[in-house]
């Protein structure tokens, strides 16, 4: 009961923030001028001699509330806008490229997140041994790397070096024609998911093969963050008394690290992983863009290299709510991890 | 400043900081020097801009006249990197001092009056820290119209709530101290208590912290550019030169690491430059947490 | 009587980035089977050092430099010398045979496990043997029972296992079966009864400490409870294997008056019921007069003099216990502060630590250490004037 209404108020809270990011998408809008903005209506150059009826008819010389309201009636009926890239309507085309964002998310953040958490946890049980200078040099490298050079230099190697082994795309050519076939049955369109439900392993192992590089490639910077931070947080967790305590119970030091200290110091790093399956599954734009991983982070980029606006307004909002969503989904989780978190307010 | 000492002298010993201050320097030289290391042709207008020689669409590997080889279309690799840490400091100083002003601004705005104020400069941070970064700045990029001012404009606008924020609550912490009611007590005007007594000793960790994410910003600008947002064909810009590099990551059938420097040098430049300053960052963090200073 | 403890030249340092801070020097004291012995000194004197060697929980970046600790266990295996042991051998003994109650019971206790979970690891830890037996027990009864009920003989064959599984870790010191089904997810279950064995022992010992609704307490969190009954709950804790060696840091100093009260005569009480001996950490000399039946005075690392609690009282000989007495508030007595400040750690004054603050200073005190002698039976000071 105490749980629902927090979940209630937390709602009511995100009204003024949902409220700002469509005040700060359509503000964005608003910097083009009306007929540049009617020339996003036309389809047909024919058509650029009507701009004045579009402007008319779409209104786009009224005041910004009036057409912000206007705008936002759109949105809260799906209508984003049409994207020129897949022509088909920017909603739809999210849903259409949403499974492949989040199948790439499913299989990255599990390995960012544990690795993230493994290398932290031993890092900071052996502070200053040489294992804690390798992870410091290997994190400090691993967030300094380019991500999108990183991306070339593995597709240089996997795909031209070794002739083809890890290929960019989701699938090959051969195993797409399984896929769009009529047998296939495509219920959740994540293709390993789909595979393992067709009883396809050929197709389950194409597409794994097709996600390593991606997911390697996502996972260098972000590993270096979730390990530092988990480090840190380890470090003043193994210094609180509750550790001492342990260790004079006469628990094994593995017993203390692994169990009293980490519990304590997963708290920060679980609402940093909530971040970052939200930033994942937003879209990975340019490690998509990378691999030529169409999903929505790729139609994102190519809508932006064509200067599609409603296309990219509409992906960061629909990124934004995600990521508002998915975080307070995490505080909500959060009360189940720690005891401490009162339902009314933080941590006592 | 004996403080200061004692920073530096953290920062010498550290053999990872000290890489990072020497790797910084390099760049220092080459950006001053930028013009005697690659000069510019005779008559070449804009020394940004990459000079060429022809137009054949294959790039060539390194040789006499091109250390590094040539791109696609002829530009030359060598020249792109050295005016590309121009460019690079360019990008970091600018959107660095315009994000810390705007920040600091704001932020102690909203720190030290608190009420309404404050409400309304952190309801306008949630609402861009909702945004996951880099899609913010591409959405902001691609509505300016693609160039390098527009990646730097973008980048500011996503950068500054957390700047904000840290001073916020930086200041927070300042004003509750004695000295800061003291003097507010003797009838010192708000500004002056600002300014004087909690601006400096609030804020100067947060200061040496923000300016170290030069590397920060250079590596978002440089991925903007990798995307096509930022600097036209041609710019000594590391990012873009990666982006026109992309085509020749696999050669032909049996030689499929023939155009390896085309995309490798840019980015190695990129790696170690944003790598200096992180080494800095993490040396600098360490020296500042209180928990751990001077144990 | 006989000793339970004996530490002979104990020497603990920390070397640290200013400089290596002597926490201990040189230090000889017993403790005696069934007393309890209060530390007494300033902050910073050695004394929470003094139980952390014990332990041997020396915090980073200190370290035992020499000495010896010679515990005495009961029956055959006598005397060991815990500096000397395995860290496997000290482990068994820590929890079990001596434990620790410390300062802050909100910090003692881990705040993402309920106070049950935290006292019943320690049964799972030292009573495994004890445990298995019980739950083996519960499984013959349930086998017996079962008989010609076909519902039950569904369940035979689990409950065949458990009792192979109970009936190894009652038997075996490293039994490799359960650990591995331990581990495995779902088939742990087939240990429960091992816990609920624990949770037994757990409310019985949290009833013991006088924690009202035991049942209720060992499901809460320790946020949940108040400052005494986490106290009460971090005592039980170390109770839970009827250790012969009890320190407590200052279990009272963080704690309201009334109920430092309440828990200075739990640890009265613990001590007549369990036998067992207690070394009580103090600084406050009127907290060490009310429980402690000896009293050992420290000062910058080294002791000053020990002697039964009435002996210090009435006639206390090191200048440093004088001025202690004299800084008590007593009725119709200004308390007399100690003049001058407390040794600094890295570059203590030679020979007598004590001699810039001593009213006898004499000639000899800064030159030579003062050694420990016993003065009358069972009195010991460490001061050139005796």
């Amino acid at each position: 009961m105490e749980l629902r209404a927090y979940i209630v108020r937390r709602l009511l809270l995100l009204i003024p923030v949902l409220f700002g990011i469509s005040l700060l998408i359509f503000g964005i809008t608003m910097l083009f001028s009306p007929i540049e903005r009617a020339s996003l209506y036309v389809s047909d150059p024919k058509q650029l001699r009507d701009l004045a009826s579009i402007i008319q008819t779409y209104g786009l010389d009224q005041p910004f509330w009036s057409q912000y309201g206007t705008w936002l009636g759109q949105v809260f009926q799906g209508n984003l806008g049409w994207s020129k890239v897949v022509s088909m309507p920017v909603w739809n085309a999210i849903w259409n490229f949403l499974p492949a964002t989040l199948e790439l998310a499913i299989f990255a953040a599990p390995v960012i997140i544990f690795s993230g958490i493994f290398l932290g946890t031993k890092a900071a049980a052996q502070k200053d041994k040489p294992l804690d200078h390798a992870t410091r040099v290997g994190a400090i490298i691993g967030w300094s790397l380019p991500n999108f050079w990183l991306g070339l230099i593995l597709l240089m190697v996997f795909y031209g070096a070794l002739s083809g082994l890890l290929p960019p795309g989701r699938l090959s050519i051969g195993m797409d024609a399984v896929v769009n076939s009529a047998e296939f049955a495509r219920y959740t369109h994540i293709n390993t998911l789909d595979a393992i439900l067709n009883w396809r392993w050929d197709v389950f192992l194409d597409a794994l093969r097709h996600l390593i590089l991606p997911v390697i490639t996502l996972s260098v910077t972000n590993v270096a963050f979730i390990m530092r931070l988990m480090r840190s947080s380890m470090l003043e967790s193994l210094g609180k008394g509750y550790v001492l305590t342990a260790r004079a119970k006469g628990l094994d030091e593995k017993t203390v690290v692994n169990k009293h200290a980490r519990r304590n110091a997963l708290i920060p790093v679980i609402t940093i992983s909530g971040y970052l399956f939200a930033a994942l599954a937003g879209g990975a734009v340019i490690t998509e863009t990378i691999f030529n991983y169409k999903g929505i982070g790729w139609w994102a980029w190519q809508s932006a290299s064509r200067l599609d606006i409603p296309s990219v307004l509409g992906f960061a909002l629909f990124s934004a709510v995600l990521f508002v969503l998915v975080n307070l989904i995490v505080d909500i989780l959060y009360t189940r991890v720690d005891p401490r978190v009162r339902l009314g307010g933080g941590i006592q | 400043m004996t403080d200061f000492k004692f920073m530096m002298r953290q920062l010498v010993r550290n053999p990872l900081s000290l890489a990072g201050l020497i790797i910084i320097a390099i760049f220092v030289i080459i950006a001053i020097f930028a013009p005697l290391i690659a000069p510019p042709p005779e008559g070449h207008l804009d020394p940004y801009m990459i000079p060429r020689e022809g137009y054949s669409p294959i790039p060539q590997p390194p040789s006499a006249g091109h250390i590094f080889g040539t791109t696609e279309g002829q530009y030359d690799i060598f020249y792109g990197v050295i005016w590309g840490t121009r460019s690079a400091f360019q990008v970091g100083l600018i959107v660095i001092g315009i994000t810390l002003i705007v920040g600091i601004i704001l932020g102690s705005l909203a720190g030290y009056f608190g009420g309404a104020v404050d409400e309304v400069i952190m309801r306008i941070t949630d609402v861009f820290l909702a945004f996951p970064s880099l899609i913010l700045a591409m959405a902001i990029t691609a509505a300016l119209g693609p160039s390098l001012r527009s990646v730097m404009i973008a980048l500011t606008l996503v950068s500054w709530p957390s700047y904000a924020r840290l001073i916020r609550g930086d200041i927070l912490q300042v004003r509750e101290e004695d000295y800061v009611e003291a003097s507010r007590g003797i009838g010192a005007s708000s500004l002056r208590v600002i300014t004087r007594h909690v601006l400096p000793n609030a804020i100067y960790p947060t200061l040496i912290m923000a300016s170290l994410d030069i590397g920060a910003v250079v590596l978002s600008a440089a991925a903007l550019s990798f995307l096509g947002l930022g600097s036209p064909e041609g710019y000594a810009d590391w990012g873009q030169m990666t982006q026109f590099a992309r085509n020749w990551i696999v050669g032909p059938s049996g030689e499929p690491l023939k155009y390896w420097y085309a995309v490798t040098i840019p980015g190695l430049f990129i790696l170690f430059f944003v790598l200096g300053w992180n080494l800095l960052g993490d040396a600098f963090r360490d020296i500042l947490d209180p928990r751990l200073a001077r144990r | 009587m006989e000793d339970l403890v004996r530490i002979r030249d104990l020497s603990v340092r920390f070397y640290t980035y200013e400089g290596v801070v002597q926490a201990i020097e040189h230090m000889d004291l017993d403790i005696r089977k069934g007393e309890t012995l209060g530390i007494v000194g300033e902050t910073g004197s050695g004394k929470t050092m003094t139980a952390m060697a014990i332990l041997r929980l020396i915090p980073y970046p200190g370290k035992i430099e020499s000495g010896s600790i010679i515990f005495t266990e009961s029956g055959l295996r006598g005397e060991v010398d815990l500096l000397a042991l395995s860290e496997d051998r000290m482990r068994s003994l820590r929890g079990n045979k001596m434990s620790m109650v410390f300062q802050e019971p909100s910090a003692a206790l881990n705040p993402v496990f309920t106070i049950g979970d935290q006292i019943s690891e320690v049964y799972l830890l030292h009573r495994r043997h004890e445990l298995g037996y019980r739950a083996m027990q519960q499984v013959e009864g349930l086998l017996a029972d079962g008989k010609g009920n076909p519902l039950a003989g569904l369940r035979r064959p689990f409950w065949r296992w458990q009792r192979r599984l109970y009936c190894k870790i009652a038997q075996e010191s490293h039994p490799l079966e359960p650990r591995i089904v331990a581990r495995i997810p779902f088939f742990n279950r087939l240990l429960w009864r091992l816990r609920d064995e624990a949770e037994l022992l757990t409310v019985n010992i949290l009833r013991d400490v006088e924690i009202p609704d035991p049942a209720r307490v060992a499901k809460e969190y320790p946020h949940e409870l108040s400052g005494g009954m986490k106290q009460r709950a971090v005592i039980a804790m170390a109770l839970a294997c009827s250790p012969k060696l009890l320190i407590a840091d200052e279990p009272t100093t963080s704690l309201d008056v009334t109920i430092q009260a309440q828990i200075l005569e739990l640890f009265r009480r613990i001590k007549v019921e369990k036998g067992a001996s207690v070394l009580y950490i103090t600084h406050n000399l009127g907290v060490a007069a009310e429980i402690c039946d000896r009293v050992a005075v420290m000062y910058a690392g080294r002791l000053c003099e020990v002697a039964g609690v009435e002996e210090i009282f009435s006639n206390p000989l090191h200048p440093y216990t004088r001025a202690l007495l004299d800084a008590i508030p007593k009725p119709g007595k200004e308390p007399q502060p100690i003049p001058g400040t407390l040794a600094d750690q890295f570059s203590p004054p030679p020979g007598c630590h004590f001699h810039p603050r001593c009213p006898n200073a004499m000639p000899i005190c800064n030159q030579e250490v003062p050694e420990l002698k016993e003065v009358s039976k069972d009195h010991l000071v460490a001061c050139h004037l005796f």
